[in-house]
């Protein structure tokens, strides 16, 4: 009799949970049906011609497929001199900025100096430092010492390192046994040589991570290359907004709604393919800053 | 026992080349504290050239008539700052920044943190609902505002396309009074950046705890208000910080969120975005690119320095009242 009544109490228990478990699902779906619709949108624009466009009632579907619109995207404006533009910059900036940061961070994790303490919490905070206040007095800069126009700007940057990114390898470089460096120490091994043979060969996940966030940052950076670059020096993001007009200056919805998706493609692909980094980058920022 | 340099770090001043007598530091720990000033020169050098000379630069400009173009500038005291105090798009934009700011971040916060409550369950496929809500926040900005550009149009979008189906009548999203709280939306498309973060944060709350309150008869609530809730506020906190700062900075959408058939224009053209889009970056790049007003320019980034510091200040100053830090967490950031 008990025992009847706890299987009939399981049962009821069970029951919510799969309506409960339903429901979620439920809410789950649109949820993601409303976040993924302006992607969608941009793809069935891309494939209307320029009179269904702009039909009423208006077409969800396109009725005849407009293929058309991607080579269009391609050739209306210098698409790929702008792509490669895009390639070679971000390119050029995550290699350097990787290598410093990489050496930021060691330094940060492995050394000690009297007033590291110091500067170590001077970098945590300058992460908080709103980017645009400094990049147009930058350009007020660059502009009298003629680096605007050119590709020096990124390699500086580059050059710079970012504290997000040192702090990401400080993080990792802290978590690395102290017996490496000990027993290579007791071989004579200077710390650039530890460094560069024994961390950095460890470290390539990080060394990706740094990579792709660098890469993608500058790929989709806007203002920047906006202000900083002009005519065929720019990248694609500027070439995107400005370039898809006709000779009345009208917009070409439907060409740039191609270009826009040949331009997300390369991000897409990588976060694909290195979704650990994407969110190993933004939790490590989160969850020990 | 042996003292490891990353123990020996914990104690300020103790510059690697200091070997106490009588304590047993080895002797592999002699090195030159230049190499330490070595390895973090890119940074510190860096951080004077591009942060630090940037900035004094603009407090410089903030205090003359500087052009951009021409030499014949010259000193002008505090004019710019009295300038900005009579300037009524310098208020209309400042509060309107602070409106934004003050609905974009608790959104985005609660939705980024119901979808991690959502998606910390033990659910099929959490994996592939986890990368598609965090997908957005990895399309390129520009990506972003042309593609709401299209769904939001008044004859091409899509939103208005679902209003007629239920009969309603077309919205010009992209105008005054709409175009604000479609700028909303753009940020709260990013929310899944602050997802990620609040997931991890959930998996490292031991289980232990929600097994004992579930013993103990709380409910999910329960649950979440004394368990959850206190154990993520130092999250919370974080990405409240960050996602503020970022927030304020918003300009470049404004600029390219704009309704007609006309192509997006650069920073020069603040004539089509909509009076509810005219944030506080809006205004200072229209100072700089339009006008050449280099010095006005400046002084309005140094006055959004200052309310940056303040607020961030004005937070800090209340986080001791909500966020919980346990006891024993002083181990170095």
């Amino acid at each position: 009799m008990i025992q009847q009544h706890a299987a009939s109490r399981v049962t009821a228990r069970q029951r919510k949970e799969v309506l409960s478990r339903g429901l979620i699902y439920l809410s789950l779906l649109i949820l993601v049906l409303v976040f993924i619709a302006p992607l969608l949108w941009d793809g069935l624009m891309a494939l209307k011609s320029q009179p269904e466009l702009t039909a009423f009632p208006v077409h969800v579907l396109p009725e005849h497929p407009e293929w058309q619109n991607f080579v269009l995207a391609l050739t209306y404006i210098n698409y790929g001199h702008y792509a490669l533009n895009s390639f070679i910059l971000a390119t050029l900036h995550s290699v350097l900025v990787t290598m410093t940061s990489a050496l930021v961070g060691f330094g940060f994790a492995r050394l000690q100096a009297r007033g590291k303490n110091v500067l170590f919490l001077v970098m945590l905070s300058t992460m908080m430092l709103p980017a645009i206040l400094t990049v147009i007095p930058t350009y007020v800069i660059f502009a009298r010492i003629g680096l605007i126009n050119t590709y020096w700007p990124w390699v500086l940057w580059g050059l710079a390192s970012t504290p997000y990114l040192s702090f990401l390898f400080r993080q990792f470089f802290s978590s690395i046994p102290t017996e490496l460096e000990e027993a290579a120490i007791m071989d004579g091994c200077s710390y650039w040589r530890i460094f560069w043979q024994i961390f950095l060969p460890l470290s390539k996940p990080v060394i990706a991570t740094a990579a792709i966030l660098s890469f993608t940052a500058v790929w989709g950076d806007f203002f920047t290359p906006l202000i900083f670059l002009s005519g065929d020096n720019t990248t694609l993001s500027v070439a995107l907004a400005n370039g898809y007009a006709d000779v009345n200056g009208h917009l070409l919805t439907n060409v740039l709604a191609a270009g826009t998706i040949f331009y997300i493609i390369p991000v897409l692909v990588l976060f694909f393919f290195a979704q650990r980094s994407f969110v190993q980058g933004i939790a490590t920022a989160g969850l020990k800053g | 026992m042996t003292l490891s340099t990353k123990e020996a770090g914990m104690h300020p001043g103790q510059g690697g080349h200091v070997v106490a007598p009588g304590r047993r530091r080895r002797k592999w720990v002699r090195y030159s504290p230049w190499t330490f000033y070595l390895f973090v020169s890119p940074w510190v050098i860096g951080f004077l050239a591009l942060t630090v000379v940037p900035l004094l630069f603009a407090l410089l400009m903030s205090f003359t008539n500087f052009d951009g173009l021409t030499d014949t500038w010259h000193w002008v005291g505090l004019h710019n700052y009295q300038r900005a105090l009579q300037d009524d798009l310098f208020w209309t934009s400042i509060v309107r920044t602070l409106l934004f700011t003050g609905v974009a971040v608790p959104l985005s916060i609660a939705g980024g943190l119901g979808l991690a409550l959502l998606l910390n369950q033990r659910i099929r496929g959490v994996g592939i609902f986890r990368t598609l809500f965090y997908l957005p926040s990895v399309v390129p900005v520009v990506a972003t505002a042309l593609m709401f550009r299209m769904a939001f149009d008044r004859d091409l979008g899509f939103v208005n396309l679902i209003i007629e189906f239920f009969h309603g009548h077309d919205i010009f999203w992209l105008s005054d009074p709409m175009a604000f709280w479609v700028l909303i939306m753009v940020m709260l498309w990013g929310l899944g950046g602050g997802m990620v973060i609040f997931l991890a944060g959930l998996q490292g709350i031991p289980t232990e705890l929600h097994e004992a309150a579930a013993l103990d008869g709380a409910n999910a609530f329960h649950k979440f208000r004394a368990i959850t809730l206190p154990l993520l506020s130092p999250v919370l906190f974080f990405q409240m910080v960050v996602s503020m700062i970022f927030t304020l900075q918003t300009f470049i959408q404004p600029f390219l969120l704009v309704e007609g058939q006309g192509s997006a224009s650069g920073l020069t053209d603040t004539s089509n975005v909509p009076r509810g889009n005219y944030l506080y970056m809006v205004h200072v790049a229209a100072q700089y690119f339009s006008f050449q007003r280099y010095g006005y320019g400046s002084a309005l980034l140094w006055i959004l320095f200052a309310l940056i510091l303040l607020v961030t200040l004005l937070i800090f100053r209340t986080s001791a009242f909500w966020v919980y830090y346990e006891v024993d967490r002083d181990k170095s950031a």
